[in-house]
């Protein structure tokens, strides 16, 4: 009979990999499966949005896309299409607040073709005023059109992080400031570039069915790169929230999105972020019917698509089921999503979930609830790294933030260590409910403030009949006190947003 | 298999009731994705009042037996930490788990459970509705899904491809008043010889198919097929204009009525390669438009594969308004050229080439594997197509590209629609 490996074992093995062999160091990470008939890269440049000077916010994206999407010195950005259009290969930048990576993939049989052009962008830009253009263009597009306009969801969660971290290096979102992008000119690249593309300043990820040779070849060709150590910028130190503080963003919106969260002081690896995980998957697991904001909201109401929490950093939650790789960071908020209800159920929706969390943050989780929910973590993490790339990706987090082990290896570890008592100690300790940051996107924007201060109670109207204990509950909901001063509420109009 | 692109090994089982099932071993230790195909989309659509009912019912699917009520499926799956999910389209709707293999056979019996016996109240049918209308409201904030309504609805008179699959707002509105005619549906689409099961990953096919024969040997053939009305051809262009309540760079988009799915069909398949060689990423026109005149925001192609009359669609994203009609000339233009004029045969070749490995560097999970291979599935019924695709688009030449422009791309089977935004 053959032999039965669990995936936990691989990823196990994986680890045991990558600390061992001479390609191995503390600036490669090596995820071999040999079998894999392809190879996939990721670059990490320890370089991030926090990075970005005053008046150029958006600088560190676009400088990542000057490398991957652009010309280098030997070929056009037209001939790199040319190029990699018969390998069915690219190769991408994602630049999040603390990290870059240059991402890149191909099938073995063409990897000759396509390694050149790999490094090639990475070490060899050539920086040319029509990329440029290009680039900035399509970033400004984002952010004066499609983020204010074409996706409420996101929009919420971007000003919330903006409003969380203000004043910070966290202050503005990836893509930068309308303005900021507006004035970012080939100088500002060049010395960008010069300043953090260096060699201190990186880690080489490699995985599926390599070669020693080739992360030696890598290796030594990054390793030309200027020497040069980044100024360090330190974790951000977010203000104080005090009380309910709530920012309207009043556009002409059909239905209501809501995002709200606070700082937390803790970060995967440790035990106690693993016990929190628990609270957390039971509140509001992303894109699962397992979340308890879920069930309130969308399953026995009816009111919209979905309800999610998170401990971490989740971007693009509508695009994606499971977590994201290297959007790591030192600092991390508990965030709260509602998906977009009618304008009517606005108010309810908001009170339901804050009542939830109140609840779970005042009287913990159930032993019931916490024993299913650890059960279902300790299998579903399997599904958060199917691929080699992803499963790379969590290397190079890994690094970050000094994991010893693996992360999913731990996670599912800590699944059958935590206890009950831990994770309610985990929520006293990381989670209140007193003072939160508020993120309303909706039209009629005083009207909703008015009703905010004034705990005006938020009727529901259903389209179908509910159950008693619904009902029973709902009367709770419609009068549920949200303690909101009238000069914790501002509005913004969506025009204004993002500018400088 | 000798001369096959699809680099697994698959058996294959048809069922005495219908059913059939498709098993593909492949090296991905300890995991299964298991993907249950219904034949059914928005375009099985076809009584009045009734779009968005495929993807409605995909969510009623949730919603138990007496077996297994809702809550307690839930509770199961939860503990089984099941990666599990579905979504709809035109032509299918697609039920797919993730899930350890030792949980393969409680799958099985959970998911045959549903498809033969799912039962809920209207109460909690009422409740979806609301869920499906946030859905709509989610999707509405974008450009492409307002645009998308309006191309379909404008392209077609009487096929079902004229509603989008979330199906027209006052449809969705009236939903929950269709408790009854949601019970007919399961009744007539949710029939063995309506579904295919596609379970890639970690298994044994032959312990696998005793599974499946064991929990869905007794359920009952009846499907009924929809009486789908065909698109009569088209006489003369059409051409429409939509609004966006937001801001937006404007849009155009350039449909042609185009062929269903058929392999045999060379004009077809050689259309399925003039769609990105004449606007993919290292055409002429998309080098001169995104690259070097910088007009637009992005230019593609689209051509899908449906059991029906598709729209070959071009869009475009344009900087600024004055620029529309230049970009659609030069779209127009480029489809002339294409023609008159033979595609260079390294050009063809190198897609070829392209194609031959984005397929493979795609089938890297089982969930990848089988979902990837669902649409093929549904449109066909079976997984023959992939490898009689393959091989010929392998086949296509310069001559064949030429054909394909002239009998798709013509004015009288075109349908112009821009979306501009209202806010400046």
């Amino acid at each position: 009979m053959k032999k039965i490996v669990s995936l936990f074992s691989v990823l196990i093995m994986f680890v045991s990999i990558h600390c061992g062999g001479n390609v191995s160091d503390d600036k490669t990470v090596l995820v071999s499966v040999p079998n894999d008939p392809t190879v996939s890269f990721r670059v990490w440049f320890k370089v991030g949005s926090q990075n970005d000077p005053p008046g150029k916010e958006g600088l560190a994206n676009i400088t990542a896309s000057m490398l991957t999407d652009a010309a280098t010195k030997q070929n056009s950005y037209e001939q790199i299409l040319d190029k990699l259009y018969p390998l069915a290969a690219s190769y991408s930048a994602s630049t999040s607040v603390e990290m870059t990576v240059i991402t890149g993939r191909t099938h073995k049989d063409n990897l000759k073709e396509y390694f050149p052009l790999y490094t090639q962008a990475i070490l060899e830009p050539a920086f040319k005023q029509n990329d440029l253009d290009r680039i900035k263009s399509q970033v400004s597009n984002y952010l004066e059109n499609v983020l204010r306009y074409a996706s409420d969801e996101e929009l919420g969660k971007a000003v919330l992080y903006n409003e969380i971290f203000a004043g910070t290096p966290y202050g503005h979102i990836d893509a930068g400031l309308i303005e900021s992008v507006k004035s970012i000119n080939l100088d500002d690249v060049r010395s960008f570039y010069q300043e953090h593309y260096t060699k201190d300043n990186f880690v080489v990820g490699v995985g599926g069915g390599f070669e020693d040779a080739l992360v030696r070849q890598l290796k030594d060709q990054l390793a030309v790169l200027p020497a040069g150590k980044t100024n360090k910028v330190l974790p951000p130190a977010p203000k104080s929230i005090n009380g309910m503080e709530v920012v309207i963003v009043e556009k002409d919106a059909a239905a209501t999105a809501l995002s709200m969260g606070f700082p937390i002081d803790i970060l995967r690896g440790s035990k106690e972020w693993y016990a929190l995980a628990i609270a957390n998957s039971w509140l509001g697991e992303h894109r699962n019917s397992s979340s308890h904001l879920y069930q309130v909201i969308r399953e026995e109401r009816g009111l919209n698509y979905g309800d999610y929490s998170y401990i971490e950093n989740f971007p693009n939650g509508g695009r994606r089921n499971m977590p994201p790789q290297n959007v790591s960071r030192r600092q991390q908020i508990f965030e709260i999503w509602i998906r977009p209800v009618p304008n009517d159920a606005r108010h309810f929706a908001l009170r339901a979930a804050l009542r939830e969390f109140k609840a779970l943050v005042e009287n913990g989780m159930t032993q019931e609830n916490f024993d299913l929910t650890r059960h279902f973590l300790k299998k579903y993490v399997l599904h958060y790294a199917p691929t080699t790339m992803e499963r790379l990706g969590y290397a190079l987090d890994d690094r970050f933030y000094n994991i010893d082990g693996s992360h999913l290896g731990k996670f599912r570890k800590m699944m059958d260590e935590i206890t009950l008592a831990d994770v309610n100690a985990a929520i006293k300790k990381h989670w209140q409910y007193g003072n939160m940051k508020i993120v309303i996107i909706t039209n009629e924007a005083a009207k909703m403030k008015d009703a905010l201060v004034n705990n005006t109670p938020s009727p529901i109207n259903y389209t179908s009949p509910k159950p008693d204990n619904i009902l029973a509950e709902d009367k709770e909901i419609i009068s549920f006190p949200l303690d909101i001063k009238q000069e914790s509420v501002k509005i913004v109009p969506v025009a204004e947003l993002f500018m400088k | 298999m000798a001369g096959s692109i699809f680099p697994y090994e698959y058996k294959q089982e048809i069922l005495p009731n219908g059913l059939k099932v498709i098993m593909i071993p492949m090296d991905s230790p300890g995991l299964v994705a298991y993907y249950s195909v219904v034949r059914t989309g928005s375009r099985d659509e076809v009584e009045k009042g009734k779009s968005g009912f495929a993807h409605f019912f995909e969510h009623m699917m949730f919603r138990g037996t007496k077996k297994y009520p809702g809550p307690v499926y839930d509770s199961i799956m939860t503990t089984m930490g099941a990666n599990r999910n579905a979504y709809t389209t035109d032509d299918l709707t697609a039920y797919h788990l993730n899930f350890a293999k030792e949980d393969l056979e409680k799958v099985v019996e959970l998911e045959s459970d549903r498809f033969q016996n799912l039962s809920y109240p209207e109460s909690a049918f009422q409740t979806e509705a609301g869920a499906v209308y946030g859905e709509y409201r989610k999707g509405i904030t974008q450009p492409f899904w307002v645009l998308n309504e309006k191309m379909q609805n404008l392209a077609y008179d009487v096929h079902t491809y004229k509603h989008t699959t979330i199906g027209f707002e006052e449809d969705i509105k009236a939903m929950p008043q269709a408790f009854e005619y949601s019970k007919s549906f399961f009744k007539r689409f949710y029939r063995p010889e309506n579904v295919v099961i596609v379970v890639a990953g970690d298994i044994d096919p032959s312990a696998t198919i005793e599974l499946v024969k064991r929990y869905y040997g007794g359920w009952e053939k009846g499907y009924v097929a929809p009486k789908i009305s065909p698109e009569p051809a088209q006489k003369k262009e059409r051409i429409g204009n939509v609004s966006y309540s937001g801001k937006t760079l404007p849009i155009i988009d350039i449909a042609y009525k185009g062929d269903a799915l058929d392999p045999e069909n060379m004009d077809y398949v050689a259309a399925l390669l003039l769609g990105d060689l004449a606007f993919g990423e290292n055409s002429d026109l998309y080098k001169k438009l995104y690259i070097q005149e910088q007009k637009v925001q992005f230019i593609a192609a689209s051509t899908p594969m449906n059991r029906d009359v598709p729209l070959f669609e071009i869009y475009s994203m344009v900087k600024n308004e004055n620029d529309i009609d230049y970009i659609r000339d030069e779209v127009y233009k480029t489809l002339e050229m294409f023609k008159t004029t033979p595609t260079d045969a390294t050009k063809l070749e190198n897609l070829k080439r392209r194609n031959k490995y984005s397929f493979l560097m795609g089938l890297d999970t089982p969930d990848n594997v089988a979902g990837g291979l669902a649409r093929l599935v549904a449109v066909t019924g079976g997984i023959e197509i992939v490898d009689k695709l393959y091989g010929q688009m392998e086949k296509v030449t310069p001559e064949n590209i030429m054909s394909a422009a002239k009998k798709y791309f013509v004015p009288e089977r075109r349908t112009v629609v821009v979306l501009k935004g209202v806010q400046k």
